[in-house]
């Protein structure tokens, strides 16, 4: 029962009540407007109203404020049990003591309590279905959890018990009324049953065709307007039916009713028909058009479906083009490099010729210009007189041989 | 003629037990409340009907007029069936009564002209100067825009109130002319007959004809109002 609501920042797991005050600070103010509890005043809280934290505020008095919200539940808590003394706050200290004033204190001050630890008191009180659960100590907020399960074994008994007992014993007959439940019955709305195509027959408009079957054995067909006429000439005889001036217009209307119900009815009754085709179509063209709807889903998600079968073609295409382009450009490549070896192997086979070439044409100069320059000038003039009497022979041998 | 003209507007006793207030119930289960999406012939041409009619009046209100749909829609009705129900022979017409008309009529005009004086103080002051009067006349003219302000319930209650019980004397009288002279000259009292039948067309006319003016003066206060 002495339970306190963990400050949700700070605590791992959020019992459903109070956690014997961990993780509050206390502060000096907070102490002063806690309002002293007598005794009486303890007492006269009902069990019920100990357990749900909500209701515990009216109890207290209006001084409390919403600083002390957290802590009112734990100053409710009948502990009887404690000495009315008050301890001196500790500042900022995260021990869980909310003992104070008005209230016994079961052990005592707080050193000690930290010292002992976590501890659980369950004791039942003069009410007899009360029970008291505090958690003291530093250490319960690792404790919490377990501990408050366990009292919430306990606490959930008495709370389940005790406000039934006190209701019951306060209430009497009362209950009864107060239990019972209304409106319990299906709502007649729906479903309804189907309306009939057409209303119940009727002869001359009024009269109902079963008034006719049912005389019908006894007089015949001819019973009913019998009887009918009778009666009207009965009525009319004695005089309990007066002619007077309401009877012409009673005639006048009842005729221009009769006439205008012949002449429109059946239209009237057409256009209402129509009326309700109409509504009808146009829900049913609702349903046409979302069942069409869906179809068309259906069947684009069938097509997709069909798709995706088919998407191995794609990427088979896909991959082949890859390959194709990687062996293009791997033939590119290779291509280039022989190109380039190519070219360089070119060049120096190039540059060698050259070199030949230019080694011959030298070779050929020296030879020459030795040659030319080993030519003496007697040699020369040899040479030349020489080919002077070649020739004068070669002429003489030419002319010696005429054309043949 | 055994009973006066005024015998069929005294209150309707039977055995001594007052049934007026049944009568003035009985319209309403004329009118049977659609509880299904397809309806009966009657439940949809009344819904067909109530329709059209709303859509009419209530198109010239702005919203704080039109939260008066209810109100102005059951007024029709029950005037209509009840103007249209008493032209029936030997019924009884709860509207030729000037206490229930103007148990009708107070209410209704009071509630527009309180509304207006608390949600437009100024406009509805207002009403009370038509605009571009001289300014001698004003007083005057004050005094005679506040007393036609104080008779229109009064006005709305005398018109459905003398409409509705002058047709019905008139039938009446008719009638009795056609009976008396059934037995001097059965010709003219043909005559009279079709007088009675044109008559009688003339009051179903007339009966939803005050119907719809008595829901429109009232609507039409209303959107003075709102």
């Amino acid at each position: 029962m002495g339970h306190k609501r963990l400050n949700p920042a700070r605590s791992v797991s959020h019992p459903p009540f109070h956690l014997w005050g961990c993780g509050e600070s206390d502060s000096p103010e907070s102490e002063a407007t806690r309002i002293p509890l007598s005794p009486t005043q303890v007492r006269s809280a009902t069990p019920a109203s100990v357990w749900t934290p909500a209701e515990q505020k009216p109890s207290l008095g209006a001084a409390q404020g919403s600083l002390n919200s957290q802590r009112e539940p734990a100053q409710q808590r009948p502990l009887r049990l404690e000495a009315p003394s008050r301890s001196a706050p500790s500042k900022g200290s995260t021990s869980c003591q909310r003992g104070r004033s008005g209230r016994a204190r079961l052990h005592g001050d707080r050193s000690e309590r930290r010292a002992r630890g976590p501890s659980l008191d369950l004791s039942s009180g003069t009410r007899g279905k009360e029970s008291l659960v505090r958690v003291n100590g530093t250490q319960s907020l690792l404790r919490g959890p377990c501990l408050t399960m366990l009292s919430r074994v306990v606490c959930s008994a008495a709370a389940a018990a005790a406000p039934r007992l006190k209701n019951a014993a306060l209430l009497g007959p009362g209950v009864l009324q107060a239990t019972r439940i209304f409106h319990t019955g299906q709502p007649s709305l729906a479903p309804l049953p189907p309306l009939p195509e057409h209303g119940g027959k009727v002869r001359l408009g009024l009269i109902p065709e079963e008034f006719f079957q049912f005389l019908y054995p006894k007089t015949g067909v001819t019973g009913p307007y019998v009887l009918g006429t009778g009666l009207i000439l009965y009525f009319l005889s004695k005089e309990i039916y007066v002619i007077t001036a309401e009877t012409f217009s009673a005639i006048s209307v009842i005729g221009l009713l009769v006439y205008v119900v012949k002449k429109y009815g059946a239209s009237i009754g057409e256009f209402a028909d129509k009326l309700n085709e109409q509504k009808i179509a146009q829900l049913e063209e609702v349903k046409q058009a979302s069942i069409k709807q869906i179809q068309d889903a259906i069947d684009t998600e069938k097509s997709q479906q069909a798709l995706v079968q088919k998407r191995h073609y794609l990427f088979d295409v896909q991959r082949n083009n890859i390959a194709m382009a990687l062996e293009l450009t791997y033939r590119e490549r290779l291509h280039r490099v022989h190109r380039e070896v190519k070219n360089r192997l070119d060049y120096h086979i190039s540059v060698q010729n050259m070199m030949r070439r230019k080694e011959q044409d030298h070779m050929i100069n020296w030879v020459e210009k030795h040659v030319v320059q080993s030519i003496s000038a007697q040699q020369e003039k040899e040479t030349i007189a020489k080919c002077i009497a070649d020739l004068k022979l070669l002429a003489k041998k030419a002319q010696a041989q005429p054309v043949l | 003629m055994n009973e006066n003209l005024f015998a069929s507007f005294t209150t309707p006793m039977m055995m001594g037990v007052p049934i007026v207030v049944l009568i003035i119930i009985f319209p309403s289960i004329l009118f049977p409340s659609p509880n299904r999406l397809i309806n009966n012939r009657l439940a949809t041409v009344q819904q067909w009907l109530i329709q059209l009619v709303s859509k009419h009046m209530l198109s010239i209100h702005n919203y704080k007029g039109q939260t008066w749909a209810l109100m102005l829609m059951s007024l029709i009705l029950f005037i209509g069936s009840t103007n249209l129900l008493g032209l029936l022979p030997h019924s009884f017409t709860p509207t030729t009564q000037l206490s229930m008309n103007l148990g009708m009529a107070i209410p209704l005009w009071a509630g527009t002209v309180v509304m207006g004086f608390r949600h437009k103080t100024k406009a509805s002051l207002a009403h009370f100067l038509p605009q571009g009067t001289p300014l001698p006349l004003i007083p005057m003219l004050v005094i005679i825009e506040t007393i036609s302000l104080f008779i229109q319930p009064v006005a709305l209650a005398v018109r459905l109130t003398a409409n509705i019980t002058a047709g019905h004397l008139l039938i009446h009288l008719i009638g009795g002319a056609t009976l008396v002279l059934m037995n001097i000259n059965p010709v003219t009292a043909l005559i009279t007959f079709i007088i009675l039948i044109l008559l009688t067309i003339l009051e179903l006319a007339v009966a939803l004809i005050q119907a719809y003016v008595f829901t429109l003066l009232v609507s039409l206060y209303l959107h003075d109002n709102t």
